[in-house]
């Protein structure tokens, strides 16, 4: 193993576990600034660190430090088995995290003639590992709501079992059919697959490759992170909070985190399956990093623009009415922002001009390459968590009579059709 | 079936609408839009941001916090009659009566307190008051203190009150 094999393993670990743990919080402050303003309403943004509130954005950081300083409480009824009532909502929190450790940030990138992964466990059987790891979190689940003794939590672990056990075989008859059409079991690969185009002008992504199965993976998907409108294992008006009843302090967090794991790997997946992973729509690596001169001329002049604009949108917006006397306060941060991301934008400016300008500066290239698809990729991430969320503060929650209904009878015989014309057409073209 | 029964078209049964797809994508829509025009202009987002902005909405019914009047020489319209601390369902008035003697009335209060945390602004005191001495025209609805003894008004304090509705004085003693 070189040096530059070992550096490339630590950071893309860093970034997984980074993008994984960080965007929970951030993930907590979307969905309520995200319903706020849905439903015209603000939102929290008020909590503040001498005086920077960035959006609001604190306010997650100070449930965590509340959540942890709660009161270690204890059910009176659960006598045995305290330690696997500890466990479960850790299970299911971990193995959000864990499913989340296949997903490639960038294309492999090769050093001195050895190409290496871009992902934070780099295996090759991503998709065995996405389904067997993402099925185990609803063991936690199941552990949580049987060990509560409490009818509400049993029935919403039940719940969630089963329909786990529902939307487990379609998503997994969907991405078959994605696996016969990319030919692989490799995330990196699939994304690869999907930087050519179809028809001559589509990129080809797997929304456009296979739109049935793309749809019926997004929803299966839905289904299996638990969330609005398949919400029914803890529906509130039916059974209390289902699974989490008698969960408090930290370990109702852990189960509450989980929950926004599993949207970002599900978003993860997605996008990494149906929407091109980490590539820009019609451009492949191979592409970006040939013509990269000319895509640094283009990052050179859209990122003025657009931080100009985000610096007039912070100004509009990061203060109160203007008929209000304030403090100043707000306007203070929104300056020190301004002048830091005026500065961030003349470092890239200025590595840019340097890369492009270079006659031979392959490795620098490929650096940046990396760094611009990783850019893609977080920003198609937010993107599909904004989806989520969008998602969850749009629709209702099904009854669970139609879930199953929508599961087996319509999801299931749509799959099992969508992966045979796939194997027809995959067979005839080949 | 009677003339009068109007027999309507069960909908939902079509196959756009078993579809689902057609109406999630039409909620999407207008959630998307409202998410969007709040973003572009949080300000225009119709909600009192409170601390810094004020509610300029209270009416003259509005109840806030108490005061106690003054006649038109300023001296106190109080006469300590007890009427409102009989009335007050939560107990939450204590006087203390005393002699007054300046000629304008017999008695006066040495102490009349409020003890706001016991307080359900329900207004009786107000209704009580044969001297219109008490009233909840202040438009006063925040009250901040750092121990509960700041909760407890002293008659000075609510001496100090001012109505806001133009009536300053107490209509009854002159």
């Amino acid at each position: 193993m070189t040096l530059a094999a070992i550096i490339i393993a630590i950071v893309s670990f860093a970034l997984g576990a980074l993008l994984a743990l960080l965007m929970i919080p951030v993930l907590v402050w979307l969905e309520r600034r995200g319903a706020g303003l849905i439903q015209d309403r603000l939102g929290p943004n008020r909590t503040n660190v001498g005086g920077f509130r960035f959006g609001g954005v604190v306010q997650s950081f100070a449930d965590v430090v509340k959540l942890v300083l709660k009161e270690e409480y204890y059910p009176s009824h659960i006598k045995d088995h305290r330690w696997l009532f500890i466990l479960a909502p850790m299970i299911t929190f971990v193995a959000a995290l864990l499913a989340f450790m296949v997903i490639p940030f960038a294309d492999n990138i090769v050093i001195a003639g050895e190409s290496l992964k871009i992902q934070a466990l780099p295996v090759e059987y991503g998709v065995l590992w996405y389904l067997a790891i993402g099925a185990v979190g609803v063991i936690g689940i199941f552990f949580g709501g049987w060990l509560s003794h409490n009818k509400y939590s049993l029935l919403g672990a039940s719940r969630a079992g089963s329909m786990m056990i529902s939307y487990e075989l379609p998503l997994g008859l969907s991405v078959l059919a994605f696996v016969i059409t990319y030919n692989s079991i490799d995330f990196n690969a699939m994304v690869a697959w999907q930087s050519g185009t179809v028809l001559g002008f589509l990129p080809a992504w797997g929304i456009v490759v296979q739109p049935l199965g793309a749809i019926i993976l997004i929803i299966a998907l839905f289904a299996e992170t638990n969330r609005a409108p398949f919400s029914v294992s803890e529906g509130e008006s039916e059974i209390v909070a289902g699974y989490m009843t008698e969960y408090t302090a930290m370990k109702f967090a852990m189960y509450f985190m989980g929950e926004y794991v599993a949207m970002n790997t599900a978003s993860a997946v997605i996008i990494t399956m149906v929407f091109g992973g980490y590539q820009l729509p019609w451009v492949s690596t191979e592409m970006l990093i040939e013509n990269f001169r000319y895509f640094a001329w283009a990052i050179m002049v859209v990122m003025p623009v657009v931080v100009y604009f985000v610096i007039e949108w912070m100004y509009k917006n990061n203060a109160v009415r203007p008929t209000v006397i304030s403090d100043g306060s707000r306007e203070f941060e929104a300056k020190v922002l301004s002048i830091v991301m005026v500065v961030m934008t003349l470092v890239v400016e200025v590595i840019l001009v340097y890369l492009s300008s270079a006659q031979d500066a392959v490795l620098g290239t490929s650096i940046a390459v990396m760094l611009l698809q990783i850019v893609v990729f977080v920003v198609k991430l937010m993107i599909f968590n904004l989806f989520f969320i969008l998602v969850r503060w749009t629709l209702p929650r099904f009854r669970y009579d139609q879930v199953q209904d929508l599961g087996w009878r319509y999801l299931l015989p749509l799959s099992l059709v969508n992966l045979f014309i796939t194997a027809i057409v995959v067979v005839g073209v080949s | 079936m009677g003339k009068n029964i109007k027999v309507v078209p069960r909908h939902g049964r079509e196959f756009k609408d078993r579809l689902y797809l057609p109406a999630i994508y039409n909620g999407m829509k207008i959630t998307f839009k409202h998410l969007i025009d709040n973003v572009a202009d949080s300000n225009a987002v119709d909600t009192l941001e409170y601390p810094e902005e004020q509610p300029t909405d209270i009416t003259e019914r509005y109840r806030g916090l108490h005061r106690l009047t003054h006649r038109d020489d300023d001296t106190m319209a109080c006469v300590a009659c007890f009427m409102c601390a009989t009335a007050c369902p939560s107990n939450c008035i204590f006087i203390e009566a005393t002699e007054r003697n300046d000629g304008k009335d017999e008695k006066m209060p040495s102490r009349f307190a409020i003890d706001t945390l016991e307080c359900v602004f329900c207004g009786y005191c107000v209704e009580a008051c044969p001297c219109d001495a008490i009233r909840m025209d202040t438009g006063i609805f925040s009250l901040i203190g750092n121990s509960r003894e700041d909760f407890v008004l002293e008659r000075d304090q609510l001496l100090k009150h001012k109505g806001v509705f133009g009536e300053e004085n107490s209509r009854a003693r002159k």
